[in-house]
């Protein structure tokens, strides 16, 4: 029922496409935790109005649709001069749409810290600034590995939407040896397990940097 | 569709946003409900023989497999794949099953991590004071697992929704397929994604509410779903 012959001819295609897809999450990732970092960082100051821009941006983007975003970006942003090619709006968006999610995880493991131990550095002498560097984000990013991992995966299966605005990675590479030679299950069968390998793979890594980051 | 003023249109994108938007709410709520019977079912076939059977390791392949592939791919491989043995199903059914089949692998990850939110200690006391199993279910533990996991259902909910607009992909005529189909007559691209884009942020925003305000009248026990929230961070894939 499967042609060996067939997958192993589609195997070399599919792997030049896998790596488009990690280019492409590697992007995202990149960016998104860049920008959730720095959205975090506006929050913390605690300026009222900066605390307003972060709460917009990450209730809006984490409450549409990714694809919708994306639309905006590649078909509706052109329409005031702004054209990005296939991979830069895919990677924009992605790193866009994480960030709102990164964002909220550096919140949540911010929160974790008791606020006795900062009180307690405070009057210790140490400056904001030191307080934030050396007893919070030792603590709250180490706290966030896992978060940001899983986050990871599910930025890794959004970016399958690039294929939508013919970015050319695994799952638009599946459905053009789908149209072009007419044959369904192999495709698909390599098209799914390169998906599931590479969300294993990225769990993976990520238990290895949790463990090592670790106290 | 060549009105003037930015009103003018939106009044005459209306009909088939609202047309969309009660499709995607459609889709969602049918991919809710079927997922959250087939998360149950997934999680009581999972704890069969105290989780160590084939059945469990069934379950957790299945599991993985959802939560580790994209849903386009997933709606893809239905709807194609069946076709590839001469049997063509209709686009809607295709949708609602594999959001269903999705939203199942991650509702049986909430509601296991919502079980395991209560403490071991309670249902050996209770079994001690001579409650049935059952007994024990619906008395001791129902009411606790459904209190932790329900911040984390109302935020797959939220996915779901947004989720949906991926069936647009095969030509379901929710909203984003409508927003497609506007911006095809209309060439105005940017109005009409960004009007998508706030019909969905409405209902998701409505979601969330309504979610919260039954979560305070279900008087939320807030460390635990703290540990249910976590646990499905941490374990997803």
């Amino acid at each position: 029922m499967i042609d060996l012959t067939l997958l192993g001819q589609l195997l070399p295609v599919f792997g030049t496409a896998a790596l488009r897809t990690v280019a492409l999450v590697a992007a995202g990732l990149a960016g998104g935790l860049a920008l959730g970092f720095l959205m975090h960082l506006l929050r913390e100051t605690r300026v009222a109005a900066l605390a307003w821009i972060y709460w917009a941006y990450t209730a809006i983007w984490r409450g549409v649709p990714f694809l919708i975003h994306l639309f905006i970006v590649y078909f509706g942003l052109p329409a005031v001069g702004i054209s990005m090619d296939p991979f830069v709006a895919a990677a924009v968006t992605l790193s866009v749409y994480g960030g709102a999610y990164f964002a909220e995880i550096f919140r949540a493991c911010w929160q974790t810290i008791p606020r006795g131990q900062i009180e307690a550095a405070r009057c210790m002498g140490l400056t904001r600034r030191q307080v934030f560097l050396r007893i919070e984000c030792p603590q709250a990013l180490r706290a966030s590995v896992p978060l940001i991992v899983n986050q990871t995966i599910l930025l890794m299966k959004e970016s399958a939407l690039a294929s939508v605005i013919t970015y050319p990675e695994l799952t638009m590479t599946a459905g053009k040896v789908v149209s072009e030679q007419f044959v369904y299950i192999e495709p698909y069968l390599l098209l799914a397990l390169s998906y599931w390998a590479l969300s294993l793979l990225i769990n993976r890594l990520g238990r290895l940097l949790a463990r090592r980051v670790a106290l | 569709m060549n009105a003037d003023t930015f009103a003018d249109r939106l009044a005459a994108y209306l009909p088939v946003l609202l047309h969309g938007a009660g499709m995607t709410l459609i889709v969602a709520a049918l991919a809710i409900v079927a997922g959250f019977a087939l998360g149950a079912a997934l999680l009581g076939l999972s704890l069969h023989r105290q989780g160590r059977g084939p059945l469990a390791r069934a379950v957790a392949l299945y599991v993985s497999f959802f939560r580790g592939t994209p849903l386009l791919v997933q709606l893809l491989m239905l709807f194609y794949l069946p076709s590839a043995f001469g049997v063509d199903l209709p686009p809607l059914l295709v949708a609602v099953l594999a959001m269903s089949l999705n939203s199942g692998a991650f509702q049986s990850e909430i509601l296991r991590a919502g079980l395991a939110a209560v403490p071991k200690g309670q249902i050996e006391a209770a079994a001690i004071f001579g409650l049935s199993p059952q007994q024990v279910f619906r008395y001791v533990q129902l009411p606790q697992v459904a209190r932790a996991v329900w911040p984390a259902l109302v935020s797959e909910a939220i996915d779901v929704v947004k989720n949906s607009s991926i069936v647009s992909v095969i030509a379901v005529a929710e909203l984003a397929r409508g927003g497609r189909q506007i911006v095809a007559a209309n060439f105005r691209p940017l109005e009409v994604y960004l009007t998508v884009g706030a019909t969905y942020l409405l209902m998701t925003g409505a979601i969330f509410a309504l979610g919260a305000w039954l979560g305070k009248r279900m008087g939320q026990g807030r460390r635990a779903s703290a540990a249910v929230m976590n646990r499905i961070a941490i374990n997803k894939t």
